[in-house]
């Protein structure tokens, strides 16, 4: 079991071993299949953890494997080590097989760029970056993997290193979650002074004794990470920037990797987060809030990856909803469930803007239905999904983080709900305004390009593109049977081995929110149906369109807050200390040698004669001193 | 002890290195630098006799000895760079070789 669990954490690190030492010497398509092929025995290994701790008691499923200490200070130890729980050996096992299809589907995608196997080798570093970040039994290498995730993001994002746009999101993405990261250090500092341990277990012990000060500045710290790496309000602005990356890459970081790791530190850290109540209503608060921002920004892009990841950031903020009300098994079960329809939904349209030669904005797509028959009902099984209707997988998970979120019955509770419902009209208006315009209306010509073959052929793509969407529609559309509302949950049963929820819904509660949310979608697909039979846009407002276009401005606010003012600084320190006054001294510096060497030089005549003389003349005054001082 | 005493010899000692240093200081040819340094080298050598017969041993001999190897190594580098300034028409006057000047 604990074998298993190794295999899976080494298996991509040595794929992306492999094929960056083999370079050269291996092809491009050879690449592919290391990373494919490491990445599923990834998932295999996970599937061996997973079985043997199901087979284990119920109340012994935690393990704790430490391969050797890694640091040691004094009384203070940390070691190499791995906690496979139930929550952890969820995470691998979503990590590794989404994480693994949608390499295998990149092999299709990606054939014929130039730079292959550096793609590979990122795509393996960030599924093991991923793994070590959920299989970590410490919080410090728990930092480790969230560090390495955000290095592998980076890479990704920036791995068209061609086009200015790419570049400039990379650095967006990294510099925004390098403030998560800091937070994150500085929380883990904190448990260290105060509890003297980053082990889980002894830490959740520990935090008990200590000052709510310090617990709500640990829990803040850890929210602050969590904060940035899912892309949450107010560290979201990366998220749709990072959609220049590769759409694999996209459907990487948006289902299997990276924006779910917040989901998981804040269900993971929940014993911390219990203590400092007040830090936990603030994530399910922001959660909420980025919920409906996300929704409503999506109405009004126009690219079709953008909508699709606004979607994500809506999603996700469901997911810190639900932890941040104590749904732990819910907020993970909506994790799952939506990496296989944002996967899914990744992935088909990787294959739409691969069908129309890299073309990604919905004005000038159209009518793809019959072209794309597969890819079609793949799309709408997707989008279904993730709208929330029965009985696909989104409506499982989704209602039931909505119903908790009524379960808990005060001013807040209300709230949050009244939001998550909200957020479900929004779901459905925008997600359908996305099927409607790409696959429906008037049919689009594809324009040939001459002489690129990467994108000669204009059908759905190979084989190895269809296969993991299929199994991505079958996952999608059946994956959420894993929870039925008081007829059998073994899902949620299982996280709380490692999460007790605080709040539990009643079925009534469950049912009737289910129906609310169902009619509501409904009504959002019906708005996006009109609309786009009237063939007008859902937001008809001049200026809320501007507003949502600008993305509520935020990138304008940051720019106004933080880049403007530190260029501002910068550029007068240049003018007043660095010119005048570094770069002043220096030439001074300069000068004043060239001068004093100057005067030094007239004594080296080249004259030997003189030379004999001085030597004769200082014999001399030293016979004279030796002889006076005696 | 027969002989003058150990003062005679340092006289004639200082009044060779005297000349010699003269000579160095004030002649231009290299060739005549040379010859000076040579009895500069052997005022030297007739002090340090000059002491070790005072003394009684040996060492002072000895390094006569040593002086005078190093003297004739030094006169066989010097006569060498003499003769390849020759060779390039150079002009044999020390005061013009001066590329060195700072």
């Amino acid at each position: 079991m604990v074998a298993g669990a190794w295999i899976c954490l080494l298996a991509p690190l040595g794929g992306a071993l492999a094929i960056t030492l083999l370079g050269p010497w291996i092809s491009r398509r050879a690449a592919g299949y290391v990373s494919t092929l490491t990445t599923f025995l990834a998932f295999a290994g996970a599937l061996i953890a997973f079985f043997g701790l199901w087979s284990r008691d119920a109340h012994d499923r935690e393990q704790l494997s430490t391969a050797y200490t890694w640091l040691a200070a004094g009384d203070f130890q940390v070691g190499m080590e791995i906690l496979v729980d139930p929550l952890s050996t969820v995470m691998m096992l979503v990590v590794s097989g989404v994480g693994g299809l949608i390499v295998w589907y990149s092999m299709g995608y990606m054939a014929g760029d130039d730079e292959e196997r550096r793609f590979f080798a990122y795509m393996s570093l960030f599924v093991f970056s991923m793994l070590l970040l959920v299989q970590a039994g410490n919080f410090l290498l728990l930092l480790v993997g969230w560090g390495l995730v955000g290095l592998a993001s980076y890479l990704l994002i920036g791995f068209w290193h061609k086009r200015p746009e790419a570049v400039a999101a990379a650095k967006k993405a990294f510099v925004m979650n390098a403030i998560g990261d800091a937070t994150f250090a500085l929380a883990i500092v904190l448990l260290i002074w105060s509890t003297g341990t980053l082990e889980f277990s002894a830490v959740f012990e520990g935090v008990d004794g200590l000052s709510s000060t310090a617990v709500n500045l640990v829990a803040l710290g850890l929210l602050g990470g969590a904060v940035a790496k899912s892309a949450q309000i107010p560290l979201h602005t990366w998220l749709p920037d990072a959609m220049e990356g590769p759409t694999p890459v996209s459907a990487l970081i948006h289902a299997a990797t990276m924006v779910t790791a917040g989901v998981y530190l804040l269900v993971r850290a929940h014993p911390i987060f219990e203590a400092a109540p007040d830090i936990q209503s603030l994530a399910a608060i922001l959660g909420a809030v980025t919920l409906l921002v996300a929704g409503l920004v999506a109405l009004v892009q126009w690219d079709i990856k953008r909508v699709i990841a606004y979607s994500t950031m809506s999603q996700i903020g469901y997911m810190f909803l639900g932890a941040g009300i104590g749904a732990y098994g819910f907020a993970i079960f909506h994790l799952m469930t939506h990496a296989f329809f944002k996967a899914l939904l990744f992935l088909t349209a990787g294959v739409v803007i691969h069908h129309l030669s890299d073309e990604q904005d919905i004005r000038r797509m159209g009518g793809l239905k019959s072209a794309l028959p597969r890819t079609h009902v793949a799309f709408l099984i997707g989008t279904v999904a993730l709208v929330g209707l029965p009985p696909f997988a989104g409506f499982w998970s989704k209602d039931a983080i909505v119903a908790s979120a009524l379960a808990r019955g005060d001013a807040l509770g209300w709230t949050l709900f009244v939001a998550g419902l909200l957020g479900v009209l929004l779901t459905g208006a925008y997600s359908f305004r996305l099927y409607f315009a790409v696959f429906h209306g008037k049919r689009v010509t594809v324009t040939q390009q001459t002489g690129d073959s990467h994108h000669a052929q204009h059908g759905e793509g190979p084989m190895s593109m269809l296969v993991p969407v299929g199994i991505l529609a079958v996952l999608s559309a059946i994956g959420g049977l894993l929870y039925i509302p008081g007829v059998w949950h073994p899902f949620t049963h299982w996280i709380e081995e490692t999460g007790e929820p605080l709040v539990e819904a009643t079925t009534g509660q469950d049912y009737l929110t289910s129906a609310i949310s169902v009619a509501l979608g409904i009504a959002g697909i019906l708005l996006a149906r009109r609309a786009f039979q009237l063939d007008r846009q859902l937001v008809t407002m001049p200026s809320a369109w501007r507003v949502f276009e600008h993305k509520l401005y935020f990138d304008e606010l940051y720019d106004a807050l933080f880049y403007r003012p530190g260029a501002a600084l910068a550029n007068a320190l240049r003018r007043r200390v660095e010119e005048p006054v570094i770069e002043g001294s220096l030439d001074e510096i300069g000068s004043g040698t060239i001068f004093a060497s100057g005067g030094l030089a007239r004594v080296q005549s080249g004259l030997l004669r003189t030379y004999a003389l001085a030597i004769a003349f200082s014999v001399c005054v030293l016979i004279v001193v030796f002889v006076a001082v005696r | 002890m027969s002989g003058p005493g150990v003062g005679w010899y340092l006289i004639v000692a200082a009044a060779l290195f005297g000349i010699g240093s003269l000579g160095v200081m004030l002649r231009r040819s290299p060739l005549i630098v040379l010859l000076s340094l040579e009895i500069m080298l052997n005022g030297a050598n007739l002090a340090l006799i000059a002491f070790a017969r005072q003394v009684g041993d040996l060492d002072g001999q000895i390094f006569a000895l040593a002086v005078m190897a190093v003297a004739a190594a030094e006169v066989a580098i010097g006569l060498g760079l003499i003769v390849a300034m020759a060779r390039r028409d150079m002009a044999l006057d020390v005061d013009q070789a001066s590329a060195l000047r700072g």
